[in-house]
């Protein structure tokens, strides 16, 4: 097939060519970039993120949003630090049913974000603001302000224990995009979505529950939301009410720089993991080639405009509120 | 009385009902001194609240007021010495500029304002931590005291920020009803296809209330700054959300079209009560968030006209 160079096609192979051209431009700038250490220090960087991304790009690709991931991953991770402790505080003793179960309250917490948007009919960018209020104020509740540690050497393995060089939540991190492709691209409800963000009243003309999906979508962006948690009380060793601090900007960010379409329907898995690659390659390579890190939200602002502007059909769209 | 002639009201009967409550409970509370300098507490947030009910107003949201203010912070306490009272304009200016930035965004390239406040947040909170170095600064308190004294002291009893807050107030409200922007925008929140068909360049007058909400939120910002002579990259996190709820409780429903500044200022007082009451009904200050989380589902609920939604997305 003959590749034209048609807007649609510029849309679905910009992400990837930005990510190439930022390796390549950190690269001859700073050839310390590609070093192994470094690759491996991205990728643990991007774990946590990439979980969230890979959650809400379901919720995006349903042309809904779900900003409520700081306080599901803050509240989380204080849960399952508290649950862990409770259970023996060792994963051989017994705490890896905390695992599951924090998998669960993630769940639960998005099937509820879900209930108060669709229930409530309230628009999903406020209800699911409104719940991560909630989930962060819960979070701070639980742990009355405190950091609540763990020291396990088993659990801490995710995070000290390296295969050819990578840390071993990197692998698992790897597996869970591989299921969430699969989620995506052979499962009914991944269907779903699609038909859910391509036309809402067309789905449900032709019978899709749109209410159902939309409450699984929302449950399902929970368990991602869980991992993040549990990758990032790994990751740190400890967790807070302000462990998702920041969370939602960058993943929001790294799922719309990757080319999935605000608007619905448009992009995938895949691209959320080419967009959070993006935003912590330039995360990092700022730091590399000697610029301070904190224009990264700058910069990430400009982009996430250039993604949204690139990605809107002007014939389609007569006004934004 | 049906609920759709007893809605308007209920935001003032709330307010009055909850400061009885809380002044049965502890009569103190009900002291005058007591109220003014409750109210006069509020002020950075009612500020903040009052330009986000532009934004609202017309049926979008602003998410960048909590960094702009964050921002302001700083550009203050760094320019105060070289600047003086000019860093007051300074940082109007900016509040402006980024808030117009953020509505160009939404209005010509057609990027949904919650995406586009949210970026030029981003943008602020480099600005922020760029500027700052990533610490905490202080104003020269002689300095301050000899330029934003007025701001902060008290004339009788009253603290001065509460004339302030009433000043904006006053032009905020001359804005809404009486002038041409403010017919605009209501007509814009009513129903922007018809306001745009009737031949109104309905862009124009968007940016300016994006521009308005920026540019308050840089005020609420400099005035923080004063009351706590300095600044720093996050010292104004925690302002969103008991903004956004105050805009929401006092009847501006995030579909916009009704309401207005008048209502933020009942909203603002609702929270400033509901935060008084939790110190004397002795809950904890660190359930706040998640009741405040709470108060704001139950007001999008009850307040959103969902005849403006043909798909809840």
């Amino acid at each position: 097939m003959k590749m034209k160079l048609t807007r649609e096609n510029i849309i679905r192979w910009a992400p990837a060519l930005v990510l190439l051209g930022l390796v390549v431009l950190f690269a001859a700038i700073n050839p310390a970039f590609l070093s192994q250490r470094n690759l491996a220090r991205i990728a643990l960087a991007s774990t946590p993120p990439m979980m969230v991304a890979l959650g809400v790009t379901f919720i995006i690709v349903m042309g809904s949003i779900d900003l409520s991931m700081e306080g599901a991953v803050s509240l989380c991770a204080v849960l399952f630090c508290l649950m862990f402790l409770k259970l023996g505080g060792s994963l051989g003793a017994g705490a890896w049913l905390a695992i599951p179960a924090i998998l669960l309250c993630g769940a639960f917490f998005g099937w509820l974000t879900g209930m108060v948007h669709v229930r409530l009919q309230i628009p999903s960018f406020m209800a699911s603001l409104a719940m991560g209020f909630v989930g962060t104020g819960a979070a701070v509740l639980v742990t009355g302000g405190d950091i609540v540690r763990i020291d396990d050497d088993v659990f801490r393995a995710l995070l000290t224990w390296r295969i050819l060089g990578f840390p071993l939540m990197v692998h698992i991190a790897a597996l869970l995009v591989l299921l969430a492709w699969f989620i995506q691209n052979h499962t009914t409800l991944g269907r779903n979505f699609y038909a859910v963000g391509g036309g809402e009243e067309l789905a449900h003309a032709s019978g899709v529950n749109v209410h159902r999906v939309r409450l699984a979508g929302f449950a399902l962006a929970g368990v991602f939301y869980a991992v993040a948690a549990i990758f990032q009380v790994a990751r740190l060793g400890q967790a807070e009410s302000v462990t998702g601090a920041n969370l939602m900007f960058v993943a929001i960010t790294s799922v719309v720089v990757g080319g999935v379409a605000l608007w619905g329907g448009i992009g995938g898995v895949l691209n959320a993991v080419v967009g959070v690659l993006i935003v912590n390659v330039i995360g990092n390579g700022m730091v590399v080639i000697g610029l301070p890190n904190y224009l990264q939200d700058g910069l990430l602002g400009v982009l996430v405009i250039v993604a949204v502007v690139l990605s809107t059909d002007r014939r389609l769209v007569s006004f934004a509120k | 009385m049906t609920m759709q002639r007893f809605k308007p009201h209920l935001p003032w009967i709330t307010l009055l009902v909850l400061t009885a409550v809380v002044g049965v409970v502890d009569p103190n509370f009900l002291r005058p001194a007591n109220l003014l300098s409750l109210a006069g507490d509020i002020v950075p947030l009612f500020i903040m609240a009052l330009g986000l009910t532009f934004a609202i107003y017309i049926g979008g949201i602003d998410l960048s007021v909590q960094s702009m203010a964050n921002m302001i912070t700083v550009i203050a306490s760094i320019y105060l010495a070289s600047l003086g009272a000019w860093v007051a304009v300074l940082c109007i200016a900016a509040g402006f500029g980024l808030g117009m930035l953020s509505g160009f965004l939404t209005t010509r390239l057609f990027v949904p304002s919650f995406i586009s406040t949210l970026a030029v947040g981003g943008v602020c909170f480099s600005v922020a931590q760029w500027l700052s170095g990533n610490r905490a600064l202080n104003m020269d308190a002689e300095q301050r005291n000899a330029t934003f004294g007025w701001m902060i002291g008290h004339t009788g009893i009253i603290p001065n920020e509460l004339f302030l807050g009433a000043a904006l107030l006053a032009i905020c409200l001359f804005i809404e009803r009486r002038t041409i922007l403010g017919r605009v925008l209501k007509a814009v929140g009513a129903g922007e296809p018809a306001a745009k068909a009737s031949g109104i360049n309905v862009g124009r007058y968007k940016m300016l209330a994006f521009a308005i909400s920026g540019a308050l939120a840089a005020m609420a910002g400099l005035l923080f700054s004063v009351k706590l002579s300095g600044g720093a990259p996050t010292i104004a996190n925690g302002f969103l959300l008991p903004a956004i709820v105050a805009v929401l409780i006092g009847g501006t429903p995030l579909t916009g079209g009704v309401g207005g500044v008048l209502n933020t200022l009942i909203g603002t007082l609702i929270v400033a009560v509901i935060r008084a009451s939790m110190l004397y009904l002795g809950i904890e200050a660190t359930q706040q968030q998640m009741l405040f989380g709470l108060v704001l589902i139950a007001a999008i609920a009850l307040t959103i006209d969902r005849s403006k939604l043909r798909t809840v997305k």
